[in-house]
């Protein structure tokens, strides 16, 4: 634990409404460094390092910053903070306690990307976020970091937040390009994908707000100082978002690679309740529940798919063996029946059938059949939906019924009957 | 759904101030245009869609859709506050269940969620609100509670609140 953060260093140092506080605390260095070097050598920079998406999906952003930088005409940086997946709060944090480092990020990336028009997409329910980051814009015209010519660089850039509405499924890179542009939030059929054709049919880099804020202390420091957090194949610091029956829940920054072990009882203080571990789910209500045998594995992107998990967006919820395991699994299924989108049958029909399923075994009135029609569904959900959404929802149910011994005949959960 | 609408003088104001900034400004426009129309009216009545619809020049279909497709846009009269209460896991360990039976008990309205019968306030259960960390969690429109306990339910929703 001698990890010194830098990602969320300046959170509860700083005020967050202060660009003078910002810029004593190291604040747009690493915008004049970014533009000392020139666009072509940050995304090297983006590359070497091996920053891979924080969003979920992991995609290496290298290529993303150098496909967009690569297409003409008029082109959009997005930052994605729609952050909506259950478990999930360390964007809020940044933007609340750091918001000048969003903008910033986004500033860098668009310098990058030769884009002159950004959106930061925000979830409706974080009013305190978007309160925050509208100021830090509007300070960031002020000065001259934001608008025409910015820092004599002869690059412009407009920012412009846009406040989700209630939505999950806008998270979802695509579903959001059709927020932006005042449409439900149905996800597209890719390809085309978002770097050809994304927001208002232009190339778009979309990002997380985590991955845009590692783009500083890189440009900053180089990769070398990146990539020794974490494996080589998954590397950097990362943020974790520790919930659930935990002494200190709450952000933690560790490197990426960190034993899960380490979260759980070294930053979070250890299990409360029975004060016994029953499992932990990784990556939210989209991720994979875990046992605990597992929990000495190190929390990265590559490992974590090794061993049928995900790191998601950094979620560790933990629960003790007294928790309502099944009155956990109830909140999931209902979660993605009532975010499904509708746009596709297996998902729309599956997270039906998911419910009505998960209700039964919650209520200990399972029918014959019924496990196997549930992995059944789950399967053609994660095999035929369109989207992430789909594609995931059957994934935390499925794990738990394997990994938590679940008894058909006594309607027990065996490692939760402590 | 088509409840008529009920909008005072001042109202009307604010709404056509608001309309007068978004004219013309399109699809691009809806989602900003539709929270600061609702940050007046309370919900969107089927005159308010239409009068959107016209400024930005948008289907009015679409302004429909939209508007019942997204949680935070209502196309029925709600309460003038609205509560919403986080129930999905790090929460439900920490007693969400418990605050939402308070809720509901404090407000006369079913645990699934309603608006009390005065029209004072809504209760809804909402999905994980990304404060897992301060569970259990909830929101009186924009002010956040964490770590909230059964009994402050009646001082934050009561008739002085
Ligand atoms: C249902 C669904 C919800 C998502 N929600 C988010 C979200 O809230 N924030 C986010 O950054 N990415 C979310 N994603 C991932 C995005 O589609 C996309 O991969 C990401 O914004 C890319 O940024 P990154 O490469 O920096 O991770 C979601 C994906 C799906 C399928
Ligand atoms: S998988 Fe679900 S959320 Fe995604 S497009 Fe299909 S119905 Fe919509
Ligand atoms: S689970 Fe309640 S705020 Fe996230």
């Amino acid at each position: 634990m001698s990890y010194q953060p830098v990602l969320t260093a300046r959170v509860g140092v700083v005020d967050p409404a202060s660009l003078k506080d910002y810029e004593a605390h190291g604040g747009f260095r690493a915008l004049r460094h970014a533009i000392a070097i020139g666009p072509d050598a940050v995304i090297d920079l983006v590359t070497q390092a091996h920053v891979l998406g924080r969003g979920g999906a992991a995609f290496p952003a290298g290529i993303k910053w150098k496909a967009v930088n690569e297409e003409h005409g008029p082109k959009f940086v997005v930052a994605n903070a729609d952050e909506s997946e259950p478990g999930t709060f360390k964007d809020r944090v940044i933007m609340e306690g750091d918001p000048f480092s969003l903008v910033e990020g986004v500033i860098i990336a668009s310098y990058a990307a030769l884009a002159e028009k950004a959106y930061i997409y925000i979830r409706g329910e974080y009013p305190q976020a978007i309160a925050c980051v509208q100021q830090a814009i509007a300070a960031c015209y002020a000065a001259g970091y934001l608008g025409e010519n910015i820092l004599g660089a002869g690059f412009n850039l407009q920012v412009e937040i846009r406040k989700g509405a209630g939505a999950y499924i806008c998270g979802e890179e695509t579903a959001l390009f059709e927020s932006i542009e005042g449409k439900r939030g149905f996800p597209r059929l890719k390809p085309p994908f978002p770097t050809q054709s994304g927001l208002f049919g232009r190339p778009t880099l979309i990002n997380n707000v985590e991955t845009l804020i590692n783009a500083l202390p890189l440009v900053l420091y180089g990769p070398d100082w990146y990539r020794q957090f974490g494996p080589s194949d998954s590397p950097g610091p990362k943020l974790y978002c520790l919930s659930g029956r935990v002494r200190h829940p709450g952000l933690v920054e560790a490197p990426m690679g960190t034993p899960l072990s380490e979260l759980i009882y070294e930053y979070g203080g250890g299990v409360t309740g029975s004060g016994e571990l029953g499992g932990v789910l990784l990556g939210g209500a989209a991720g994979a529940f875990i046992s605990p045998e597992m929990i000495d594995v190190f929390m990265d992107f590559a490992t974590l798919r090794e061993i049928d998990a995900a790191l998601g967006s950094g979620v560790v919820m933990v629960f003790d063996t007294s928790a309502d395991i099944k009155g956990v699994l109830k909140r999931i299924a209902h979660f993605f029946a009532h975010e499904s989108c509708g746009k596709c049958f297996p998902c729309q029909l599956g997270t039906q059938r998911q419910v009505e399923i998960i209700d039964r075994l919650a209520a200990d009135r399972l029918r014959p059949g019924d496990l196997a029609l549930l992995r059944e569904v789950g399967q053609t959900m994660t095999d035929a939906s369109i989207c992430g959404l789909g594609q995931t929802a059957a994934g935390a149910i499925r794990t738990a019924l394997d990994r938590f011994g679940y008894e058909a005949s006594t309607g027990e959960f065996y490692t939760f009957q402590r | 759904m088509t409840a008529a609408r009920t909008l005072t003088s001042p109202q009307m104001a604010a709404l056509r101030q608001i309309l007068q900034r978004y004219r013309g400004q399109g699809g691009a426009y809806l989602l900003p245009c539709l929270h600061e129309a609702q940050a007046v009216t309370g919900w969107l009545d089927a005159d308010t869609c239409t009068e959107i619809s016209r400024a930005l020049n948008v289907p009015l279909v679409q302004v429909h859709e939209v508007i019942e497709f997204y949680t935070l846009f209502y196309n029925e009269p709600v309460g003038r506050r609205i509560v919403r209460v986080c129930d999905d896991p790090p929460c439900f360990l920490a007693g969400s269940s418990e605050i939402v039976r308070a809720c509901a008990r404090q407000l006369g309205v079913d645990e699934k969620g309603g608006t009390s019968s005065d029209g004072r306030v809504t209760l809804e259960i909402h999905p994980c609100l990304g404060r897992c960390e301060q569970a259990p969690f909830l929101m009186i429109d924009d002010d956040a509670h964490g770590h909230v306990q059964p009994a402050q339910i009646p001082d934050l929703l009561g008739e002085g609140a």
